[in-house]
């Protein structure tokens, strides 16, 4: 293959692993921290991409992606922190509430596909780039949506690292995650705890959202695609682990790109499947995870 | 509940379906719905068996009843197997899956084991689409239309004979009834509830975790795939939409009412169930948005189903002494 496409695919693959890092490190970090499986991850990815849509298409808000993100975050913050309070929380106190949580979630998962359905239609919605042009670099020509998309995961990533480590809530959200126990007896607000890192988590497939369906759509099934490869990019990278979740994000990302452009798209469901019983065969924990 | 209660309650329940047809035979509707029942019934007794006694989160129950179907009928039509004979076949097939999907589980536990087996219903769909897939004879996204209907001693069971087909779905469901019976009150039942409690305590008392959690991926999804093949030859065309998300919280819906664990709380569950879905139907798009809504609800307010609602009102108290026990955390 001529090396420009090459480096085509792979700025593509890269772009796109930028974007699962941050929605696989939201989904780690839930079952880290709470233990508690979430079927609707993929349906709050959309959820992003439809708020974004609302704010710049329909209504047309001064500020674009800006006001985006300003609105979006905080709306999915509440939400995810509500969802978490109101069909999760109950479950906890059961000894089965592992499998609880998972067939919650995943009615969850279809009561709101349908409602995007009933409320925007089933045809797909298209959003405008971030930010419109391209860049020529020695003859490359990248578009700017695609640095855009890259540099805004990345600081997604970097300041979720930062309030994981700095903050007074990332530092009880990892003590929780840690020891629940002695979370609670140091006078940490465990059930807030668990409440907030879902809110969190949400805010971060949401934010995935708004970011990676301009270079796709929004489709009110759109949601299971993002499930599944989260959810393989976790497992790979380790569950619990937000460096192996970032590693294999970036590996899964151009893994996908490359098959992709060698096979065809319907391959890169097989390709990861195989990747992930590949992982789970000779090392079930993962690239960098623990058990427990 | 203990086993000699499941024997009851089954026989009640199988009693009371065995005369159904006497008052709806005429009503072709009503006895389709019936016979749904049935099938489903057996589905989700076999996700009630591995998930509520085996404690194996295993998510690909839908999709075994799909390769069922589907090797049932490829059988029939590409190969010239008699009807009965693709349905054992299909068995067969079915639970050859369910073993290589058990041995990637194996090792894993939680969640990770309902990734696997979500991850086999997810790319089962591309896969029957795929060239491979359609040079098998799955039709691609076509489907499989005139699969010919099971034929036993010159008597037919397809859609025009409803009552012959309901009574061979009864037979089905009952058999299928009996050997998960049998097999929850065996040495094989006792074993799963020791490796649910505790995998390592079960494993040095010489319980082989490889030996029961294969063989129940194996029985399971081997009647799930004679449900999934004798479906096939019942409805006569089959298509990829079964693997839509849909029916699989339908058939969540089912082992949440009937309660997980709760055997054979699972058929009654399938029983409301499908008549549920059935009286839902005039709400169009809102029906999968309102099975969604009524999946949260049910959860959180009917946690172990109608039979657990039903211990709790008989026994009261002594169910209500272990309910305070069970909450560890």
């Amino acid at each position: 293959m001529p090396w420009l496409e090459f480096l085509d695919v792979l700025i593509s693959g890269l772009t796109n692993g930028a974007v699962y890092a941050l929605m696989a490190v939201g989904l780690t970090l839930i079952y880290g921290v709470s233990k508690a499986f979430n079927f609707a991850y993929g349906s709050f990815y959309s959820l992003g991409g439809y708020l974004a849509w609302i704010i710049l298409v329909p209504l047309g808000l001064w500020g674009g992606y800006a006001t985006v993100f300003v609105l979006a975050v905080p709306l999915l913050l509440g939400i995810g922190f509500l969802t978490e309070k109101a069909v999760v929380a109950p479950l906890r106190a059961r000894a089965d509430w592992e499998i609880k949580v998972m067939m919650l979630t995943l009615g969850l998962a279809l009561c709101l596909d349908n409602l995007y359905q009933v409320v925007f239609g089933p045809r797909m919605k298209s959003l405008p780039a971030i930010v419109e042009g391209s860049l020529e670099l020695g003859g490359v020509i990248v578009s700017n949506q695609n640095l855009g998309i890259f540099f805004l995961s990345i600081g997604g990533m970097l300041s979720f690292r930062w309030l994981l480590n700095h903050s007074r809530v990332g530092m009880a959200v990892r003590a929780v995650a840690q020891n629940p126990q002695g979370a609670r007896i140091v006078g940490i607000p465990e059930k807030t705890i668990f409440a907030a890192t879902f809110a969190i988590s949400t805010a971060m497939v949401g934010a995935g959202g708004i970011l990676l369906t301009q270079k796709y759509f929004v489709s009110p099934t759109g949601g299971w695609d993002i499930l599944v490869k989260s959810w393989v990019i976790t497992a790979f990278g380790g569950m619990g682990s937000i460096q192996g979740a970032l590693y294999a994000a970036f590996i899964l990302g151009l893994m996908e790109a490359f098959v992709g452009y060698w096979f065809g798209m319907s391959w890169v469901l097989f390709a990861m499947f195989g990747l992930l019983l590949g992982t789970l065969v000779v090392r079930p924990q993962g690239l960098m995870g623990k058990w427990g | 509940m203990n086993v000699q209660r499941m024997g009851t309650a089954m026989g009640v329940v199988f009693a009371v379906m065995a005369v159904l047809p006497f008052f709806f035979g005429g009503t072709d509707h009503v006895m389709h719905i019936l016979i749904m029942c049935l099938v489903w019934g057996i589905v989700a007794s076999c996700w009630d068996l591995i998930m509520g006694f085996a404690g194996i989160f295993s998510f690909g129950q839908v999709a075994f009843f799909v390769v069922g179907a589907y090797a049932s009928a490829i059988f029939a039509l590409e190969r010239g197997v008699a009807p009965p004979a693709a349905v054992f076949l299909a068995g067969m097939v079915a639970a050859a899956c369910g073993v290589l999907v058990g041995i990637a589980c194996l090792r894993l536990k939680g969640a990770y084991v309902a990734l696997v087996t979500f991850a086999f219903h997810m790319v089962l769909e591309p896969l029957l689409k795929s060239p491979m897939g359609r040079s098998l004879g799955t039709g691609g996204s076509r489907g499989i239309l005139t699969i010919p209907p099971i034929e036993i001693f010159g008597l037919v069971f397809d859609a025009d004979h409803k009552v012959a087909v309901f009574y061979l779905a009864l037979i089905l469901a009952v058999v299928c009834a009996l050997v998960i019976w049998a097999v929850i009150r065996s040495f094989w039942g006792t074993a799963f509830l020791a490796l649910k409690d505790s995998e390592k305590f079960a494993a040095s008392l010489g319980v082989s975790a490889f030996k029961y959690k294969l063989g129940v991926f194996a029985l399971t999804s081997f009647l799930t795939g004679v449900a999934g093949g004798f479906y096939a030859h019942y409805v006569g065309m089959l298509s990829t939409r079964m693997l839509g998300i849909d029916l699989f919280v339908i058939l969540m819906i089912m082992v949440v009412v009937g309660g997980i664990g709760k055997f054979p709380g699972a058929i009654l569950g399938a029983i409301v169930t499908v008549t549920l879905n059935e009286l839902l139907s005039p709400l169009g798009p809102y029906r999968p948005l309102t099975l969604g809504a009524l999946v949260v609800v049910l959860v959180l307010i009917l946690p172990d189903g109608v039979v657990g609602l039903a211990e709790r009102v008989f026994s009261g108290r002594r169910s209500g002494a272990s309910r305070d026990a069970a909450p560890a955390l």
